[in-house]
């Protein structure tokens, strides 16, 4: 897999609601610049949203970095949400819908996994999370 | 570098730390003993050197803008004499680094970009170094490494003022942020007993908040029955959001009131069936008119 920099991307440290907000609008323009149909782009910031909310609601702090990819001729937005939090204790739970430990509706992950293609999550108890999701065009 | 990018942005938040910056830019009390060596060559040059710059910029049009007048002039060349003699001799030590600072954001707010900025400071080097070489052209070796350190201690307060101006910068963005997400909800009634509320631009933690409560008094201030939240101007729902508004609306339930959402679009629907919030959970109608009529309808049923 490339790194296309060419069409440009962006790393962005998430602490507050509004580098939520900043995260996501950047990602909207970063997929309506690659050609990504207008509903893909509410689909990606959507799934930036919801792993950037989590780096503020559980975590504190940690980054969103947004890149153009390219693997085997086809083009896709790769979105990493990084964290040095605390780390997710069951990740299996935490996957599956309606788990919450912060009295929401544990939508996040498995939303964003959803509208993502490829999705992956490494994590360890103390060491934080890395979330690693593509969205690839025109599936 | 990402680990350098990353530190350096804390830095900036967290106070800054003058023993790591010093040591990032090689600078040692070494360094400034040898640019103390300048500072007689400094002092004599000083001033014609900053004449020279302002001829040079108050050519250009555009940057003469920048001057309301003689005495305004004036006065910011002699800031810019303090400045340099500064750079010469003055003690690093959190006073320098707070002044430095402080340069940076008057720079940002009065729009002196980072071009001119590092232009003039380019300038005044730049004569400075021709001077000191051809004074000292007897010694070169000598004068070489006098001029290295004065280098450096450059690069550091370019480097301060610069992450001030960013700084400056983002936090002028963040209150503008602030503000647009303070803008009070208007809440409409359309007619007895019917409350219309728009909801416009951003809704996270904070905003989502004082909505619930402006919702709240609305009702009761406006003795209302039924009430429809228009979220047309919402750019982007996630769960989150979601959540807040079924929480709103949940609340606006529990003081006997039915709400409606309306102004939802097709790109936010799909995005929230994707990520699974459901219909169930949200009471919706299409349009704003048809929420009307379906507020209505549970008012009066
Ligand atoms: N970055 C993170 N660090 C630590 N825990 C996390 C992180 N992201 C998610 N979690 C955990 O996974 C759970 C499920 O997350 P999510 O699916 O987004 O639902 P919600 O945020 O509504 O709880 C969270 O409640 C939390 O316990
Ligand atoms: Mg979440």
């Amino acid at each position: 897999m490339q790194v296309e920099g060419a069409l440009g991307g962006d790393i962005q440290a998430i602490r507050r609601d509004a580098d939520v907000i900043s995260a996501r609008q950047s990602g909207r323009q970063i997929a309506e610049r690659m050609g990504y149909s207008r509903p893909d782009q509410a689909l990606i910031a959507t799934a930036i949203s919801e792993l950037a909310r989590n780096i503020v609601n559980y975590a504190g702090k940690g980054e969103i970095e947004i890149t153009p990819v390219r693997r085997r001729g086809r083009m896709g937005l790769r979105i990493i949400a990084r964290d040095h939090g605390p780390g997710i204790e069951d990740l299996e739970r935490a996957m599956a819908d309606g788990f919450s430990t912060g009295n929401s509706f544990g939508l996040g992950l498995p939303g964003a996994k959803r509208i993502m293609d490829d999705f992956d999550v490494v994590t360890a108890v103390g060491e934080g999370v890395v979330v690693t999701a593509i969205k690839w065009m025109g599936r | 570098m990402l680990e350098i990018i990353a530190s350096s942005a804390e830095d900036a938040r967290d106070g800054y730390d003058l023993q790591k910056a010093m040591k990032w830019f090689d600078l040692s009390p070494e360094d400034r003993d040898r640019t103390m060596q300048l500072g007689e060559i400094s002092e004599s040059v000083a001033e014609a050197i900053i004449e020279a710059f302002y001829e040079h910029l108050l050519s250009d049009p555009v940057a003469a803008q920048h001057f309301h007048g003689p005495d305004h002039v004036e006065k910011v060349k002699a800031g810019q004499l303090r400045y340099f003699r500064e750079l010469i001799s003055a003690e690093l030590d959190d006073d320098y680094i707070a002044d430095r600072r402080r340069i940076g954001g008057i720079h940002e707010r009065t729009g002196v970009t980072p071009t001119l900025y590092i232009g003039a400071y380019a300038f005044y080097l730049n004569r400075l170094a021709t001077i000191v070489l051809d004074r000292m052209k007897e010694e070169p070796d000598s004068a070489f490494p006098l001029l290295l350190s004065l280098f450096k201690f450059a690069h550091f307060d370019m480097a301060l003022a610069l992450e001030t101006y960013v700084d400056t910068r983002e936090e002028t963005i963040r209150d503008r942020e602030r503000e647009l997400s303070e803008l009070p909800t208007p809440v409409l009634q359309l007619r007895p007993g019917l409350l219309l509320i728009p909801v416009v631009g951003t809704l996270d933690s904070f905003r989502a908040r004082a909505l619930t409560v402006q919702l709240l008094e609305g009702i009761r201030a406006h003795r209302a029955r039924a009430v429809v939240l228009d979220i047309t101007g919402v750019a982007a729902v996630d769960s989150a959001v979601a959540n807040h508004l079924i929480q709103t609306m949940s609340a606006a339930r529990l003081m006997g009131v039915r709400s409606v959402l309306t102004g939802l679009s097709a790109e936010v629907a799909q995005s929230l069936v994707k990520v699974g919030v459901t219909a169930e959970k949200l009471q919706t109608a299409g349009d704003l008119e048809s929420g009307i009529e379906l507020a209505d309808r549970l008012m009066a049923g």
